[in-house]
């Protein structure tokens, strides 16, 4: 037993953490091995982020105790735990866009480095130590995500790191840079440093880990070998339940040509064509940086394009901005909810009724009156969780953000719905709800384009499918008898 | 009970609202220190200084509000005083003054071409379009200050309406005007939305570019019209006027509690802003303070409230 102990590099015992109205983390305790790859698997909420966050010194833990490499950790900050030779790579990566490489690996140890050629030289080492071959003058911002992540664990060994988080990092690489990955998890862990992997892709976590902790609702639910753990009993132990109605039933409520696409041209797309029906879900299925998210952009008028044809109902309309589209019908709900579909400090009213002002207006005034009952209304057909339509929008869950998105559009008098990726980061019961909604807007009339990598649900929600790579449409399918295989070897071509 | 409950509302609102409660103390120790603060005439005087600042401010105000800083006020002002003052002996009064205005809602769409248009940086543009309308003054003035001609404009700008300055009566109309306009039309909550996240605003179908260029046609109309009442106070017109203008009016707007990463404020918070400003420089001019430990004390007390306020803020949110 007792050399169990001194065998952890790291022992997190009886960790807490509420936030207000949140309990984020229950008496947690996780023993890492030294030199393991430990997997840290939980649907999103189960705290994993607010724990690791924690250990690297980000939020202070209300009590418990952590020891790292048998010391007691106290009042650590971001800098004293990379000192320590704890390191995290964050799904968004923390690096300066505009420096080069080598001077973002020793970003803050300028004169530690001797200068240029001191950081330089050593960057080039470090990269080549995990077979790297980028420039170390090329400036962050030329590089592609998977050189980026490369940028970030030298930047982790640079420290002497003995431990390394890794938040989520294959969720935006190809197939080709998970590989390349792999290749270096498995170098690290032959050099006898311990990584702690946080990932949903279950796949990963199964070829990687030496041992799994599972997570839920702020609590550890077990830590187990990964030889001792089967796929279907990890998923029982995340979700806590078995899940038997993930879908609704999909509507059958397509009528005539509404939306037509045609010649959509731009640097990134070539010759899109399309149709969306009267009462349709259209699902649009493509790996990132396809051209999925900019082929809604420009049907939206956020982006500059060369050639587009639009017609609605068979008139031609010309869209050269948002505020058109709008006008036209269009909604779009972005795929970015923080960046591009909500005001974060502003409150749920305004949020809902930004886009709805006119309709408010009585000659030049609002009507504040008519503005509360409108954020009223959509708080309660949409069931958004919220202290009050005067609370700020950024302290609401993802799920209750989306809605606020949501409601934001149902408010005007658009007939065409654009979603892309609207289950992003929401929990399965609110994803419920949403499909729900989707459902309930179509049989109103009322048509969706949604953008999806999750697979299955645009398998289950549309009443067509277009597959895109590349810039290109390279299939139509009728999802009710296609297989998935089959949508996945057209959206990969 | 009741008063209770009063009292603690007061109390938050002084709380909340810093410049109140530097007012208040200001008013209460200067009486003590010097009996001839609490004159009508001080008093009227300070109103007079500080209307011509608060009319800018609200234009300023609206520009903060949408995610942007204007610092050509000050030579819009400058200009607009001198522009009416040399066309007075020619034209019809009213023709001078609108020509006046003209030039700054001209300006104040410049300056929105190149910030929102052209996406250039706010601060530099309109500093530099600062500089210039501060060139163009000084070439028409020959750097001399101008004395006007016109009796009836000098009339309007040292008369006064029911006791109070016109000057001063102008002020509060622009003032609940603005207010107004920011809180209860479209184009004032699209203002707070663009400022808030322009990409956001945008992608909801609000005209985001038209908002954001008209916040500065505003502003540069209500800078001009400053200029315009300025130049009816003093009856000249000079191409040193307005040289610290700009950064005041913007510190001022920050001071009274409107953000400058935009999308939060109003201008009643900036006139307030802007009144401690002038307050504290008759207050501090009154004492027997040289002008140098002036200058000290206003910085101090301005860093100290933003000081409190960024701290009060930064505590808010790490609450979440």
């Amino acid at each position: 037993m007792a050399d169990e102990i001194t065998d952890n590099i790291l022992n997190i015992c009886n960790v807490n953490k509420s936030f207000p109205g949140v309990r984020a983390l229950n008496n947690v305790s996780i023993r890492i091995r030294r030199g393991d790859i430990h997997g840290i698997v939980g649907e999103n909420g189960a705290g994993k982020s607010t724990l690791m966050k924690i250990l690297s010194g980000v939020y202070e833990k209300d009590s418990g105790t952590i020891e790292f490499d048998g010391e007691t950790v106290e009042n650590t900050t971001p800098v004293k735990s990379l000192r320590s030779g704890l390191s995290i790579i964050y799904q968004e990566f923390n690096l300066v866009n505009t420096m080069s490489v080598g001077e973002n690996i020793f970003l803050g140890r300028f004169r530690k480095m001797k200068g240029m050629r001191g950081t330089h030289g050593e960057a080039r080492k470090l990269l080549d130590s995990i077979n790297c071959s980028v420039d170390t003058h090329a400036p962050v911002e030329s590089l592609s995500v998977s050189e980026k992540q490369m940028v970030e664990i030298a930047k982790a060994l640079s420290f002497q790191a003995k431990l390394i988080i890794m938040d989520e990092p294959s969720s935006s690489l190809t197939t080709e840079e998970i590989r390349h990955l792999s290749v270096i998890i498995k170098d690290l862990h032959e050099k006898g440093i311990t990584i702690i992997y946080i990932s949903h892709k279950l796949d990963e976590i199964f070829e990687y880990c030496d041992r799994v902790t599972i997570m839920r609702d702020g609590c550890v639910v077990d830590t187990k070998p990964i030889k001792e753990l089967g796929r279907d009993e990890m998923i029982a132990k995340m979700v806590g339940r078995t899940i038997e109605n993930e879908y609704p039933e999909r509507p059958h409520c397509v009528g005539e040509s509404l939306l037509e696409i045609s010649n959509l041209n731009s640097r990134k797309l070539k010759n899109i064509s399309f149709t969306l029906k009267r009462g349709e879900i259209l699902g649009m299925v493509g790996l990132v940086g396809s051209g999925r998210t900019e082929i809604v952009r420009a049907i939206f008028g956020a982006d500059k394009v060369k050639g587009l044809i639009l017609q609605i109902d068979g008139k031609t309309v010309s869209i050269k901005k948002p505020a058109d589209a709008k006008k036209a019908g269009i909604a779009l709900v972005p795929e970015d909810r923080k960046q591009q579909g909500l005001i974060l400090p502003f409150s749920v009213k305004s949020n809902i009724s930004m886009a709805a002002l006119k309709g408010l207006a009585k000659r030049i005034f609002l009507n504040r009156g008519s503005e509360v009952c409108m954020a009223k209304r959509q708080m309660e057909s949409l069931a958004i969780k919220t202290p009050g339509i005067n609370a700020r929008v950024e302290n609401l869950s993802g799920g209750n953000q989306q809605k606020c998105v949501l409601g934001r559009w149902l408010e005007t008098d658009s007939r065409i719905l654009i979603l892309d990726e609207p289950t992003r980061g929401i929990d399965v019961g609110a994803k419920y709800e949403i499909y729900l909604l989707m459902k309930k807007i179509v049989e109103n009339g009322g048509s969706i384009i949604m953008i999806s990598s999750e697979l299955q649900e645009v398998l289950s929600m549309s009443n067509r499918i277009l597959t895109i790579s590349d810039g290109r449409i390279t299939g139509e399918f009728d999802p009710e008898d296609t297989s998935a295989e089959e949508i996945m070897k057209s959206a990969l071509a | 009970m009741k008063t209770k409950w009063v009292a603690k509302k007061i109390l938050t609102a002084v709380y909340r609202q810093k410049a109140i409660a530097a007012l208040i103390l200001v008013f209460a120790v200067m009486p003590l220190v010097n009996t001839s603060f609490f004159t009508v005439y001080n008093m009227v005087d300070m109103l007079k200084s500080a209307s011509v600042y608060i009319t800018i401010g609200c234009g300023v105000t609206v520009v903060v509000i949408s995610g942007a800083c204007d610092l050509s006020v000050g030579g819009i002002m400058c200009l607009a005083g001198i522009i009416t003052v040399k066309m007075m002996g020619k034209y019809p009064l009213f023709i001078c003054i609108i020509f006046a205005l003209l030039m700054g809602v001209l300006v104040g769409a410049v300056n929105g071409f190149f910030v929102v248009r052209q996406k250039s940086e706010a601060f530099v543009i309109t500093l530099g379009m600062g500089a210039l309308l501060k060139g163009v003054a000084q070439q028409l003035t020959d750097a001399h200050p101008i004395a006007g001609t016109n009796k009836a404009f000098f009339e309007f700008g040292t008369g006064s309406f029911l006791g109070l300055p016109n000057i001063t009566v102008m002020m509060f109309l622009i003032l609940i005007t603005t207010c107004c306009l920011l809180r209860f039309t479209q184009f004032g909550r699209n203002c707070y939305a663009v400022g808030g996240d322009y990409d956001v605003a945008e992608y909801s179908g609000i005209p985001a570019l038209r908002t954001k260029w008209l916040a500065f046609v505003i502003s540069g109309f209500l800078a001009a019209l400053g200029g315009v009442l300025l130049t009816a106070r003093l009856n000249t017109g000079a191409s040193t006027y307005g040289d610290t203008t700009a950064l005041l009016v913007n510190c001022g707007t920050v001071l009274g509690g409107t953000s400058f990463a935009g999308g939060i404020g109003n201008a009643w918070k900036t006139a307030l802003g802007l009144l401690l400003f002038t307050v504290l420089e008759s207050a501090l001019g009154m004492g027997s303070l040289n002008a140098y430990a002036k200058e000290l004390v206003i910085g101090i007390i301005i860093a100290v409230i933003i000081g409190i306020d960024s701290y009060d803020q930064k505590r808010k949110a790490e609450m979440v």
